[in-house]
């Protein structure tokens, strides 16, 4: 199993920065998320942590830390803590941090993601 | 001075003395990602009056709203590679102590009722049950391909306004559709 390494980009679309780490379960989603071709992006990301989590069953430890995202991505990430919460479920060991813009708005998203996964996540200021 | 005969059948002057009064970015025509992309960063450029909030409102609003212009509306032009690009209008103004975003094009009326049904939905519900009902269709929207429903319920809640939609007939199947939305340049 590889690590992911995807570097950010801001063009007509914006890819996220992705860090996904085998040896350490070290995971980070950073940047703005805004793409062609969503589904398809974030399924690579989905397809990592299930192997992750079936094959190497580590601890996971996700930063989210992006200060923009559509809504087309919002359902993707949401797809992603669903998994998350999945493996904690089973018994894996799982920690979220998400770094929010100092926004009330945004805090409520991140307290939105919350209910509607029941998986816990850290809600972090972004500097 | 030379004359073109059919040049317009307005005044390009009347035309333009319209748009300076509080309009900071207009834009017609055909949207895809790259005029997106420009007019993205013009939000940037022309809302200097706002907080940071403000300015990260609009430019969200604007994301969803151009997104629903692109794919959604009636009128549309096929590039040569086969790309559809859906035609409409933008429109950013700056009244006091607020942005208004305005977005419209040409819809086919059976199209659009189910967007209007939802939009009064929208307005119906008040903070707490807008989240909530972002939470439930996100879900559905799993399901389902149609993804312009939750942005909708996106933009209310980053305007922290009602969605302010209007509807003109243009013809017996077709009609002007345009959605509208203020936001605060202290946005909190």
């Amino acid at each position: 199993m590889e690590d992911i390494h995807i570097e950010g980009v801001h063009e007509a679309y914006f890819t996220p920065t992705v860090n996904f780490e085998v040896a350490t379960g070290n995971c980070e989603i950073a940047g703005e998320s805004y793409l062609e071709e969503t589904s398809k992006f974030y399924s690579k990301l989905l397809d990592w942590i299930r192997k992750y989590t079936t094959t190497i069953k580590g601890p996971l430890n996700f930063d989210f830390k992006l200060s923009y995202f559509n809504t087309s991505s919002s359902k993707c990430l949401v797809d992603i803590l669903d998994l998350l919460k999945k493996y904690q479920n089973d018994g894996g060991k799982v920690t979220v941090n998400w770094y929010y813009d100092d926004s009330e708005e945004e805090l409520e998203e991140v307290e939105d993601f919350i209910l509607e996964t029941g998986l816990e996540i850290n809600k972090i200021p972004m500097e | 001075m030379e004359k073109i005969d059919d040049k317009y059948d307005f005044s390009l002057y009347e035309y333009h003395n319209l748009l300076q009064q509080n309009i900071l970015v207009s834009y017609k025509g055909p949207i895809d990602e790259r005029i997106m992309n420009v007019i993205g960063e013009n939000i940037e450029l022309v809302t200097n009056d706002g907080n940071d909030k403000a300015k990260s409102k609009i430019f969200k609003i604007f994301m969803e709203l151009a997104q629903n212009v692109w794919l959604y509306s009636a009128e549309s032009l096929s590039t040569a590679s086969g790309r559809k690009l859906g035609m409409g209008t933008l429109v950013i103004g700056e009244f006091g102590d607020a942005y208004t975003f305005v977005t419209g094009n040409v819809v086919r009326n059976t199209d659009i009722e189910p967007v209007i049904e939802k939009c009064e939905i929208i307005n119906s519900l008040d903070r707490d049950s807008l989240r909530e009902y972002r939470r439930e269709q996100r879900r559905l929207a799993g399901t389902k391909k149609n993804s312009g429903n939750i942005g909708l319920i996106q933009v209310a809640l980053t305007a922290e306004s009602p969605l302010d939609i209007e509807l003109t007939p243009v013809s017996d199947e077709e009609s002007f559709f345009s959605i509208a939305v203020k936001i605060k340049k202290t946005g909190r």
